[in-house]
């Protein structure tokens, strides 16, 4: 079967004021998402991974290049009844509800009319909202708009989830709910593709990494093999004495092994706010 | 046919949201009750010359309402329904759908003509209500005077909501491709206007072409502008439609509507075509 998405040598110029500057945001990218992975883009503001990504959903020509979605050679609108998108920032028409909003994405979606009500139900629970799903769009806060916005994108039940920060300006406590539906989203057999900053949340939801610097590629490969240091070995002890620690540091000499650091293991601040907050005030 | 239908479908869900963040804002109900108001105020009006220029007067006034603030509507609803989405990003969660963009740009078509269908018919329906009332009170006063009493027609006022709906309706297109091309919402709303007045102004620019001119030059420009703009001025036949003025005929009629939608479906692909290259 083929990737889910495939990117070719992809270019892309922006022409920036009357004079026609040249902007090269994305510079001979190449790519291969494969399915059934949560496959994270990661990479300094402005390096091009929205841009790639709108590429990819056919919103801005490529200056160069070619793409192919879900064995289409475009993001057709085959390809896109089949695909998920939550746009960074996202900001939806602020005078509909929640469910409105979602059920409107639903039919533009192809959602057959029999199947609206459950659809739509469906991914606000999924998205954990169906507490506020029927005050205005206007009222939301940001974590809120995340969610809701990952509603629309799920409504459809696609094949190909895209997500565009979706943990941008959210809580500790949210994002890992949205890390949670992500987890969900790849054991339904989907492929996640997410750009993201947060980059200890994407070590542990997504299976590859891509990273992007000035528009070029600069390392792609599954999390594990990009983090482990195999030379490397950490042993966490309890309990030890300095007459235990000197005895273990001859015992490994005398194999020629050396040790190059000792120190205490540190909970993340993460783990500490999350054992000390219990959850969003959000609806 | 099933695409046809899902297509059509589509346009139509994108037109009903359209109209319903249209008439949600505060901007439509603002000129409707500015243009209902100017309608109602027309009644303190009084000529006495036993009513015929009198109903004229309520005519004039209250269409003249109608026709300026549904212009503004038409102008300035539409860019700014086009902008939001496009300014909010709103436009990037739609056309990562299952939607093509000249249904969205239809969407949104619709959904603003349905608008200023609301505008006019609720404004028309007020004249007509103003105009009954006030010719029953000058069809007594002409009686006592022995005079010919002044009347109004209703299904004039039908054929004149018609094709002021229609006359709004091209002004919309033409917006809608001017936003499909423009970044700013101000610019729309610049270039929109100026085409509105030129549009008002068209038939200057048609007489001239016919009086003989020496300039080739000169006859290209006005053949060009009298072909690209529409001329606006033409559906303005209240007085002979619903006073009876002077004689339309239908087959008048038929010539401004057919040319209307020519223009309306003309810079509707327009819209269309250029829309379809945007980058959003
Ligand atoms: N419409 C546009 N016109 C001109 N330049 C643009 C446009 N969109 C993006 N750019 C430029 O292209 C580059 C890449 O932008 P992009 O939004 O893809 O970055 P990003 O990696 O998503 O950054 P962030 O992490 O801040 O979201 C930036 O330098 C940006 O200024
Ligand atoms: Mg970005």
């Amino acid at each position: 079967m083929s990737s889910a998405i495939s990117v070719r040598h992809l270019t892309k110029d922006f022409r920036i004021g009357l004079r026609g500057l040249k902007l090269r945001a994305i510079d001979d990218l190449s790519l291969e998402i494969p399915r059934g992975q949560v496959f994270g883009l990661l990479g300094p503001n402005g390096c091009g991974k929205s841009t790639t990504l709108k590429v990819i959903l056919g919103l801005v020509s490529a200056t160069a290049g070619e793409i192919s979605i879900l064995g289409e050679l475009s993001a057709t609108s085959a390809a896109r009844r089949r695909t998920g998108f939550l746009p960074e920032a996202p900001y939806f028409h602020k005078f509909l509800t929640g469910r409105e909003l979602v059920r409107y994405c639903a039919q533009l979606s192809g959602v057959a009319a029999a199947d609206l009500g459950a659809a739509v139900e469906d991914a606000l629970g999924l998205a954990a909202m169906n507490e506020a799903a029927d005050r205005p769009i206007g009222t939301y806060s940001k974590g809120m708009l995340q969610r809701i916005g990952f509603a629309q994108a799920v409504v459809h039940d696609p094949e190909l989830v895209i997500l565009d920060e979706p943990t941008a300006g959210v809580d500790p406590v949210g994002s890992a709910s949205i890390g949670r539906m992500i987890q969900a989203m790849r054991a339904k057999g989907k492929t996640v593709v997410l750009c993201s900053h947060l980059l200890g949340q994407v070590e542990q939801v997504c299976d590859r990494v891509a990273i992007m610097d000035r528009g070029k590629l600069v390392l792609e490969g599954a999390v594990e093999d990009v983090l482990s240091r195999r030379d490397r070995h950490v042993m966490t002890i309890e309990a030890m004495t300095p007459a235990a620690r000197a005895a273990a540091e001859a015992a490994l000499e005398a194999h020629g092994a050396k040790i190059t650091s000792v120190t205490h293991p540190r909970r993340s601040l993460e783990d500490l706010f999350r054992e000390l907050v219990t959850g969003s005030h959000d609806a | 046919m099933p695409d046809m239908k899902d297509s059509l479908r589509r346009t139509l869900w994108i037109s009903q949201v359209t109209f319903l963040e249209a008439v949600r804002q505060r901007f439509f109900a603002f000129l409707l009750v500015l243009g209902a108001a100017m309608v109602l105020s027309s009644v303190s009006l009084r000529v006495f010359d036993f009513g015929h220029g009198e109903l004229k007067f309520i005519a004039d006034f209250g269409f003249g309402g109608m026709f300026f603030f549904g212009s503004v509507l038409a102008v300035v609803m539409t860019a700014q329904l086009f902008f939001s989405e496009i300014d909010n990003k709103t436009a990037l969660t739609l056309l990562a759908k299952p939607l093509s963009r000249p249904e969205f740009l239809l969407g949104k078509f619709f959904g603003a003509w349905a608008v200023l269908g609301v505008f006019v018919l609720v404004l028309a329906g007020l004249q007509g209500v103003v105009l009954w009332a006030r010719e029953q009170e000058l069809i007594l006063v002409a009686e006592q005077a022995g005079k010919i009493p002044p009347t109004f027609s209703i299904v004039g006022l039908g054929q004149l909501v018609l094709l002021q709906w229609l006359r709004l309706g091209v002004v919309i297109a033409i917006v809608l491709a001017i936003s499909a091309l423009a970044r700013t919402f101000l610019f729309t709303v610049v270039v929109g206007s100026l085409a509105v007045v030129a549009g008002q102004l068209q038939w200057i620019a048609q007489d001239a072409f016919l009086r003989p001119t020496d300039s080739p030059i000169y006859a290209a420009f006005l053949w060009i502008s009298t072909r690209l703009i529409p001329n606006l001025q033409q559906f303005n036949l209240a007085d002979a439609l619903v006073l009876g003025s002077s004689v339309v005929e239908e087959g008048a009629l038929i010539s401004v509507g057919l040319s209307g939608l020519t223009y309306l479906v003309a810079y509707l692909t327009l819209g269309a075509l250029i829309f379809r290259r945007r980058e959003i």
